[in-house]
């Protein structure tokens, strides 16, 4: 194990690993355990079979689309396209970092008492920090495997018939797995920040995130500047390497050292609010279920929090990437563009609200799967407002305004397909079934021919992505065999 | 006296496996009747298929006169049911989740039927706790309190007393004995045969999904000492290891 020299946060991170890989616990133990768990996790969810295929499916798209980049590269400068790819794996391993914010309540939900490795140094004669160190690690090596090899992998079969030198692509899979790292080593440095203060999180979200624009705008920095594994990727270069592995690194052990890990002994108590925020819901069809939904999701651990990681991320990316790629394919409307893809991103506010539920909570009252999914569809359709005003943000700030309206139409006509879609294949448990090739797959299928018509479509006139209204009718009939086919489901025979 | 469940060839599998096998069984209004099994016998399988979360593969069953296959959500509105296993939301206060349920089952009454529950049930100290934080016993009280929140004249009760202590176990062992002599009717799936012996009006044996005995409770002790001699004959006649 290499020295961590002087700087204290080494020392830390250094320090939880001799802990690990000590006698007392040996490293099999909890690292080759968690990895057995999480393997076992998501084979009891939906099969062995189904969870294997994806990395393959994962294989697939990337060697498919690998065929694609001939085209777009007349319009796109590649580093602009690896620069979006890197963008992407940071923005997925804050997603998995984001996960460790309410992770253990949606297990608890899924399985009953949920009782994982994480979750077990109150049992194991083993700290909190070497747990978390393990389960850092084993997220790593998963989702390499998982996320970055299968990606890379497809551009490696496809290199020789698109001209892709294979130490690029060797490159690229260093550089992925590095940004999926970064990604995921910062979130779990702001989730540990938020978990002690939710303020402290905003005032270093704010602080960090501005010094880090002033200070890339005075000095002139690129991209690549701001994300060191792309700047390694481009100019691989020692200094670049080590300033990666430190931007992984120190957030990494920051939050080893602090992280508090709560076992709450003490019961929550609130005052009685279902039934003042039923009533003020009266006007929907069930105001007792969306008023549900929106306890479950305000006392949920993370709160507010699970909206920042899981929704609004994704979101600034996307404006970001359409902000850099406007300056390549001036043709595009940045605010139809956006409203086109914020419609489908925002149909993963429908696994908010279906995180905390299963239908088995329901089926010894007198209430149908239909009911249930109609509650979830309403609290989906409120919560909707947040993309309502981001949109009209992006209309107001970029001086769009004769814009909005159409943007508007788009964004609501095509959230309507997107949420009709994943619900009629993903059902009450779309966050855990996406992940199963089976389902996947039509998911896809469903989406991305829609979604690439659209975008094409806007291309000559922003004007004529309202034709997404044309989605209407068929979201309508896809949630309507939604509503049979999880009917079906939930409670066979009926 | 009148028949308010009546089975008639009942099966259920899943897959290759029966849980349920080819049962025909009868309970009077006013009885309170006890499903006694070991493990894995069919008993959770038997109640889902009584109260309609469940469709039989074969057989017809009927519940206060409702067709079970045919208006399933109909036979849940009408009866009361503590699942075994199902805890109440997570995020719901105690207080909330019955008010939740009483806006499901459209009770007018709500305020003083929380207000009896929580009395009875000796656990209203905690009816701003969230759910997920409540302790066992204190989750299995709020399950039996929602199963009888709109006075149902049929509560089917799985596993009724297993994480309570003995005084609430007590209590709710009156309770139900008191509520069938005011003619409600109550049909309980348990494997602790002192609950059975003490509070039930007739028994059913059941194991490996096949109903080995059935009858009232005095009948079949006639020909034992008691009530777990009878169990341990009826489970071993159907062993073929035994």
């Amino acid at each position: 194990m290499p020295s961590a020299g002087s700087d204290p946060m080494l020392e830390i991170f250094r320090r939880s690993l001799l802990r690990i890989f000590s006698n007392r616990v040996p490293a099999n133990t909890i690292f080759t355990g968690m990895l057995k768990e999480e393997w076992r996790v998501h084979s009891t969810l939906f099969g062995s079979a189904g969870f294997a295929i994806f990395p393959l499916l994962l294989v697939l798209l990337s060697f498919a689309g690998a065929f694609f980049w001939p085209i777009f590269s007349d319009v796109l400068p590649s580093q602009t396209a690896v620069a979006l790819i890197h963008g992407c794996y940071l923005l997925a391993g804050a997603s998995v970092g984001a996960f460790g914010l309410f992770g253990r309540e949606v297990m608890n939900r899924r399985f009953g008492q949920a009782s994982l490795i994480a979750y077990s140094s109150r049992s194991l004669p083993v700290s909190e920090q070497s747990i978390l160190l393990a389960f850092f690690l084993k997220d790593t090596v998963y989702y390499f495997f998982f996320w970055v090899l299968p990606f890379v992998g497809g551009l490696a079969f496809a290199a020789p018939w698109i001209g892709l030198p294979i130490p690029s692509v060797l490159r690229l899979l260093a550089t992925l797995s590095l940004s999926f790292l970064t990604g995921l080593s910062i979130v779990f440095l702001l989730s540990t920040v938020y978990v002690h203060s939710p303020r402290l999180l905003l005032a270093l979200f704010i602080a960090a995130g501005g010094g880090v624009l002033i200070f890339a705008r005075s000095v002139n920095m690129g991209v690549t500047g701001l994300l060191p594994p792309l700047g390694f990727y481009e100019h691989p270069t020692l200094l670049l390497l080590l300033v990666t592995l430190l931007l992984i690194i120190v957030p990494c052990a920051i939050s080893v050292r602090f992280m508090k890990v709560e076992y709450r002994e003490e019961t929550r108590r609130f005052p009685r609010t279902l039934d003042s925020i039923a009533g003020r819901l009266a006007w929907l069809p069930d105001p007792h279920l969306v008023a549900k939904d929106a306890l479950d999701l305000s006392r949920s651990e993370g709160g507010a929090g699970k909206v920042v990681f899981s929704f609004l991320f994704p979101v600034m990316f996307i404006w970001i990437a359409l902000f850099i790629l406007l300056r390549f394919i001036p043709m595009l409307s940045q605010l139809m563009v956006f409203a086109i893809l914020l419609g489908v991103v925002s149909s993963t506010i429908y696994n908010w609200v279906t995180e905390f539920d299963l239908f088995a909570s329901y089926a010894f009252l007198p209430v149908e799967t239909g009911t249930v999914i109609r509650g979830k569809l309403e609290s989906y359709g409120l919560l909707n407002v947040v993309s309502i005003a981001i949109l009209v943000a992006a209309g107001l700030g970029t001086g769009q305004v004769a814009l909005l309206i159409p943007a508007l139409l788009t964004f609501a006509s095509i959230s309507f397909y997107a949420v009709a879609v994943t619900v009629y294949v993903g059902g009450l448990s779309p966050s855990i079934m996406l992940y199963n090739a089976k389902v996947y797959v039509p998911y896809l299928g469903l989406i991305t021919p829609v979604l690439l018509s659209l975008l094409f479509i806007s291309l000559p006139d922003p004007w004529f992505a309202l034709s997404s209204l044309c989605l209407i009718p068929p979201g309508y009939y896809i949630l309507r065999k939604a509503f049979s086919r999880w009917s079906a489901v939930e409670q066979p025979g009926f | 006296m009148e028949s308010i469940i009546d089975v008639k060839g009942l099966t259920r599998k899943f897959g290759d496996v029966t849980a349920v096998n080819n049962i025909s069984l009868s309970v009077r209004k006013g009885e309170l009747f006890g499903l006694l099994g070991p493990n894995g016998s069919g008993k959770t399988t038997m109640i889902k298929c009584l109260t309609g979360q469940l469709k039989p593969t074969e057989g017809g069953i009927r519940v206060m006169g409702i067709d079970v296959v045919q208006q399933p959500v109909r036979v849940r509105e009408v009866v009361g049911i503590t699942p075994e296993q199902e805890t109440p939301p997570s995020f719901l206060t105690a207080e909330e989740y019955l008010h939740f349920v009483g806006h499901v089952r459209r009770i007018q009454d709500i305020e003083a039927q929380c207000s009896f529950w929580f009395d009875f049930l000796e656990f209203g100290d905690k009816r701003d706790v969230l759910c997920k934080d409540l302790s066992r016993g204190t989750r299995q009280k709020l399950m039996v309190a929602q199963a009888f929140l709109h006075r149902p004249e049929l509560v089917f009760i799985d596993e009724p007393l297993i994480n309570l202590d003995p005084l609430m176990q007590r209590k709710i062992k009156n309770y139900l004995t008191d509520y069938v002599k005011g003619e409600g009717t109550v049909f309980i799936s348990t494997h602790i045969l002192e609950i059975a012996e003490e509070i039930c009006t007739r028994i059913g044996i059941i194991h490996g999904g096949n109903l080995v005995r059935e009858g009232p409770l005095a009948d079949l002790r006639a020909s034992s000492k008691n009530l777990e001699e009878v169990f341990l004959d009826a489970i071993r006649g159907e062993r073929p290891d035994a």
